[in-house]
């Protein structure tokens, strides 16, 4: 493919006529500099000294001018290397001769214009259900449609400091609750979150909504062979499988579109009520066990500990 | 590993150690619980040598060398009231050698054996308890492995027993006072073996009809 690209647009020639230009250039300039320290030595008379050196020097000068001559020639038979794509590197993809195996590029372009569309589709709809709703965090009836911003898809290109300060700002506002956060796999980050010494969370996010949630124990291995963060298997022991599933549906509870840091506070918030898993009982039958499982469920709004098939 | 529990059965009335073992296991498998191959607990008691005792009122110390099938890797040895250290299985040659400081005391092995059952998140391991050629007793062993920290889930963990064990569900063990809010580890359990060998070994002897 390399071979492509170069051939298509640049002569290879001239790029190495005008590699060994810039070469020439360079010690002609040094060249000017030896001659500017040396100075008037080496000469009989003052005379002499004095005509000689402005000699040397004017003929070192032109060969300056001459060789930066020579290389603006070159650099117009080189060409122009190729503008900044704007869709970045995967631009590059465009540039692929075997379009017919691999049409990643139109692909590319295809999903692109998809999530984008999606997005305003997704903004208008939350405008709508906003409306509707029956949630008393998402309560912006008095809103009129028209003074309603437009949603606009910019919750998802959020500066990765700006996600930064809001997850900070998290993990100080719960002291049991410790949240370490890496990027491993570019922009998108993700959270180690530890609550007490009861179980350990992976959360995977794009720019500040979370995508996926795993719960596993506290003493269960959350990273892979190679050392990354392990976001697919799930934990070995029911109760943490059964805290994922209700973590899961957490996430689709806690939705606030306008207001992603919102959405994140709620749910770690929801989140840390587990640290008592192990040491609540059910608040509908009283017990610790049903069918082996301690009360998984918390309440959304109360925070408060049911057995699964004990919630309403 | 997660939180375990070592305790007695006593033997019922009328009953031999096998049946007990049997409707116990009866009601765990009632309970949902399945079986998941066995389990053994065993201990070795080495005394202190004579010629190592420099005061001459010092008592004997005693050290029990112990393994356990669910850490075939490992063995572990403890002093009572001491501590427990654990280290590779091929300890045991070790000791052969140490031969001049530490006698075993032979005919006082002890050892648990029986059935291995999962509920959920739950371990039980039924086991009878035999020294020598006789059968002394039963041991029950609960263990909730997502927990890690011993008070947070003690009361979980009785509201199991009682499910299957009833009135003869154990207080809670003395290892778990002294933990606080310390990860649990093995060697809590292989001292809480080491306690209830002990206690049967005080134990008057049961009938030896019907061993395994
Ligand atoms: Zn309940």
């Amino acid at each position: 493919m390399a071979e492509g690209v170069l051939s298509a647009g640049i002569n290879l020639e001239a790029f190495a006529q005008a590699i060994a230009a810039i070469q020439a250039l360079r010690s002609s300039v040094t060249r000017v500099f030896d001659c500017l320290k040396d100075g008037k030595r080496n000469k009989e008379t003052l005379e002499g000294r004095e005509k000689g050196f402005v000699s040397s020097f004017q003929e070192s000068l032109h060969s300056v001018s001459r060789d930066l001559g020579e290389l603006e020639r070159l650099s117009n038979l080189v060409g122009k290397p190729s503008e900044n794509h704007p869709l970045h590197n995967s631009g590059l993809l465009s540039l692929d001769p075997v379009q017919d195996k691999t049409p990643l590029y139109s692909q590319l372009l295809q999903a692109y214009k998809w999530s984008n569309k999606l997005q305003y589709h997704a903004g208008l709809a939350s405008g709508l259900l906003n409306q509707q709703s029956l949630k008393r965090s998402a309560n912006q009836m008095g809103m009129s449609a028209k003074r309603r911003p437009k949603a606009q898809p910019t919750t998802l290109v959020l500066p990765p400091q700006y996600v930064d300060d809001v997850i900070s700002r998290i993990d100080r506002m719960f002291p049991e609750m410790s949240i370490h956060l890496s990027r491993p796999n570019g922009t998108s980050a993700m959270l180690m979150v530890t609550l007490g010494k009861v179980l350990k969370v992976i959360v995977v996010m794009r720019s500040l909504f979370i995508d996926r949630t795993i719960v596993k124990g506290y003493h269960e291995n959350v990273y892979t062979e190679e050392g990354k963060l392990d976001i697919w298997s799930k934990s070995n022991y029911q109760v943490f499988q059964k805290v994922t599933d209700h973590a899961t549906t957490a996430l689709l509870h806690y939705q606030l579109p306008q207001m992603p840091d919102v959405v994140v506070r709620s749910f770690m918030t929801w989140l840390r009520s587990y640290i008592k898993l192990f040491q609540a009982p059910c608040q509908r039958c009283g017990k610790f066990l049903q069918d082996g499982l301690p009360p998984t469920w918390r309440d959304f709004r109360t925070l408060e500990a049911f057995h699964d098939t004990c919630r309403q | 590993m997660g939180v375990t529990c070592v305790s007695q059965m006593p033997v019922t009335e009328g009953k031999s150690v096998q049946q007990t073992v049997e409707i116990l296991t009866r009601k765990l498998e009632l309970l949902g619980a399945e079986k998941q191959g066995t389990f053994g607990v065993d201990c070795e008691t080495y005394h202190t040598a004579p010629s190592t005792m420099g005061n001459q009122g010092q008592a004997a110390k005693l050290m029990y060398v112990m393994h356990n099938s669910e850490y075939p890797l490992s063995c572990f040895a403890l002093f009572e009231n001491g501590p427990c250290l654990i280290a590779d299985a091929n300890f045991d040659v070790l000791m052969v050698k140490l031969k001049g400081f530490f006698q075993n005391a032979k005919g006082n092995k002890i050892e648990s054996r029986g059935t291995r059952y999962q509920y959920c998140d739950f371990l039980v391991k039924i086991g009878t308890v035999t020294m020598g050629p006789s059968a002394r007793g039963i041991s029950v062993e609960v263990e909730y492995c997502p927990c890690v920290i011993a008070s947070d889930c003690w009361n979980l963990l009785m509201e199991f027993m009682q499910s299957f064990m009833g009135s003869h569900t154990p207080g809670i063990p003395s290892v778990f006072s002294n933990k606080h809010d310390s990860i649990y580890s093995p060697a809590d359990t292989m001292v809480q073996y080491m306690e209830l060998f002990n206690k049967i070994r005080k134990q008057q002897q049961v009938p030896v009809a019907g061993i395994r």
